[in-house]
């Protein structure tokens, strides 16, 4: 099924860590155009880690990435994102003493100097929030607002995949649910995800497909309903053991 | 609103630039010129090392090396192969400026404070060199004779023409820099200050950045170098020893991050503390032989009083009196 899709993303047997430290034993993941995909695992599974190689934060020491058919193993970050790779990091890491606006303007720092005004429309549309924040520094918005801004910031690049880590983290239901629906907002208008989420039902749900990584490898694929459904997946990762059929 | 401040500011820059020019109009004292002159060499170091510390967030724990290769290369092309001033200052910016790309390349590259470790080792380096290398700097005697900078034909000889070259070249060096923090680049460090991570997310190329900053903030000290060499006429590796490049960082930190005016004031302050004499009248004589000799410790206790008492150093005072004029 996924391989009528073209392929915007393809992992094949990656490995990389930190120094001596190999996190990641052979990964291998695909991500088609237009797709979002999902991957979940526990705290240290290195989920992060892949997103980090991916677009050459850490050099990989063996395997291959390649993007819309090319190959950017190990590729320098600032090329990474001019060639439209662009990460939302786990922590936002956003700009705090400056403004939302000078925030999202300099997400657009790898397309030089050009008219912006539509991309600010655009990221205002879909968190209309931060328009009302725009001169307001982006250390003084709430964790919701924050994470927003640090997806608004991204799209601001104009991706053509976006990475994101762990958007919910730290936030309130309320606030993830405002997260996830802009998400959906971004998929249906034909964006390609990768998502990190350590929610793994709430993320499932909003996905095409998922990846379950474990110890730095890749322990089960299938599309989101499989994943949902399967016994392993909610036994581990979806909480499902003592709590039965929850109401989220 | 913007454009009041802007006005405000330009005013209050323009007055400042004409109040520092007109000095050598008002007085013809000798020594307070030359005390002056050494200020506005110095400006235009810390320029640059407000430019690494301030927005590049580096440290540079070796800038009096650059200093001293800038004022030891044309003190020699200039004596002994004669060639014209101007050449001097243009070898002493083109060398100085190659030395940061070779410091700083490879030590940039490695993540962590490879680059402060690395311009301390050679700091020590060109000091032994200064002292070494007597067939170029004369030893530990130093170079003396160097003649005054000249140019057109005029050789630029008096105290009040020797302040207005510096000033000039000063006024020039801030320039570049405030063109620079206000130009994509700066944004970038700006980002960079905010958030190394975010700014590698925003596809800014930081090595690169940061190398750039730190070849034109070793050109500016080369550049400082030149100048003083031949307007003091006099050069030792003493001026020149780790000494003054930790001194060079207490200007940058004392003078805040992210602002060029908190630095260049920090500078003026602690170029003149020693020097107190030059510019109060009635400081007896015995009262600056004390600043002096407890010159190291004034220096220490000013600093730690800046960062306990005045948070972000004089950048951020001066940011807060502003937000206060702004208001009312
Ligand atoms: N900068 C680093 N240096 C050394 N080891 C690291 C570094 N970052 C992560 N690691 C290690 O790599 C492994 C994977 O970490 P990673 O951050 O990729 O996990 P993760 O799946 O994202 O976890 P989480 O859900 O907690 O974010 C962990 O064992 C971690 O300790
Ligand atoms: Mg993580």
């Amino acid at each position: 099924m996924s391989s009528e899709t073209d392929t915007m993303l393809a992992i094949e047997g990656l490995h990389a860590g930190y120094g001596r430290v190999e996190v990641l034993r052979g990964i291998d993941l695909r991500v088609g155009v237009g797709e979002v995909v999902t991957l979940i695992g526990g705290n240290g599974a290195g989920k992060s880690t892949l997103l980090k190689a991916v677009i050459g934060l850490i050099p990989p020491s063996a395997g291959r990435v390649r993007f819309l058919g090319e190959d950017i193993t190990g590729i320098q970050p600032e090329r990474a994102v001019k060639a439209g790779l662009v990460m939302v990091p786990e922590g936002r890491m956003l700009f705090g003493p400056m403004t939302v606006r000078e925030n999202l303007e300099l997400g657009a720092h790898s397309r030089g100097k050009t008219d912006l005004t539509e991309d600010y429309e655009r990221v205002f549309e879909l968190f209309p929030v931060l328009a009302d924040r725009q001169d307001q520094s982006a250390s003084t918005l709430s964790g919701g607002e924050q994470q927003m801004l640090a997806v608004g910031r991204a799209l601001m690049a104009r991706p053509r995949l976006l990475l994101l880590d762990e958007p919910s983290l730290g936030l309130a239901p309320k606030l993830i649910g405002e997260i996830f629906a802009a998400l959906d907002r971004l998929r249906s208008e034909g964006h390609t995800i990768l998502l990190v989420e350590q929610d793994a039902r709430l993320a499932l749900r909003h996905s095409d497909r998922g990846y379950v990584m474990r110890t730095g490898g890749i322990a089960l694929a299938g599309s989101a309903d499989d994943l949902l459904a399967d016994d392993d997946v909610r036994l581990i990762y979806l909480g499902t053991w003592h709590g039965g059929e929850e109401t989220t | 609103m913007h454009r009041n401040v802007d006005i405000k500011v330009a005013v209050l820059l323009g007055l400042i630039g004409a109040s520092v020019f007109s000095v050598p109009l008002l007085t013809a004292d000798r020594y307070m010129l030359r005390v002056l002159t050494f200020v506005g060499v110095n400006v235009i170091i810390v320029a640059g090392m407000a430019l690494l510390f301030g927005y590049a967030g580096q440290v540079s724990l070796g800038h009096a090396a650059f200093y001293g290769i800038g004022a030891y290369a044309s003190a020699h092309v200039v004596t002994v192969f004669g060639w014209p001033w101007v050449a001097g200052v243009a070898i002493a910016i083109v060398l100085t400026a190659a030395g940061g790309l070779l410091l700083a390349l490879p030590s940039l590259r490695l993540r962590g404070h490879y680059l402060a470790m690395a311009t301390l080792a050679f700091g020590e380096i060109m000091r032994v060199a200064f002292v070494e290398g007597k067939g170029v700097t004369g030893g530990p005697d130093g170079l003396s004779g160097i003649p005054f900078p000249s140019f057109l034909g005029i050789e630029v000889d008096s105290a009040g023409g020797n302040y207005w070259l510096v000033w000039s070249a000063a006024a020039a060096v801030l320039l570049i820099a405030s063109n620079l923090v206000r130009s994509r680049a700066g944004r970038a460090m700006l980002a960079l200050h905010g958030s190394e991570a975010g700014a590698m997310s925003c596809g800014m190329d930081l090595t690169g950045l940061k190398v750039r900053v730190f070849v034109i903030s070793a050109a500016f000290a080369g550049l400082a170098g030149s100048l003083y060499a031949h307007v003091v006429g006099f050069i030792s590796p003493s001026t020149f020893s780790l000494h003054v490049s930790v001194l060079l960082v207490a200007m940058a930190v004392l003078g805040g991050t992210r602002s060029l005016a908190g630095p260049v004031l920090a500078a003026v302050i602690l170029t003149m503390i020693p020097f107190a004499d030059a510019v109060i009248p009635g400081l007896s004589r015995s009262a600056v032989e004390t600043i002096q000799e407890w010159q190291e410790d004034v220096y220490g206790l000013t600093i730690i009083a800046v960062m306990l008492f005045v948070p972000g150093g004089i950048a951020g005072a001066l940011r807060r009196i502003a937000a206060k004029g702004s208001v009312r």
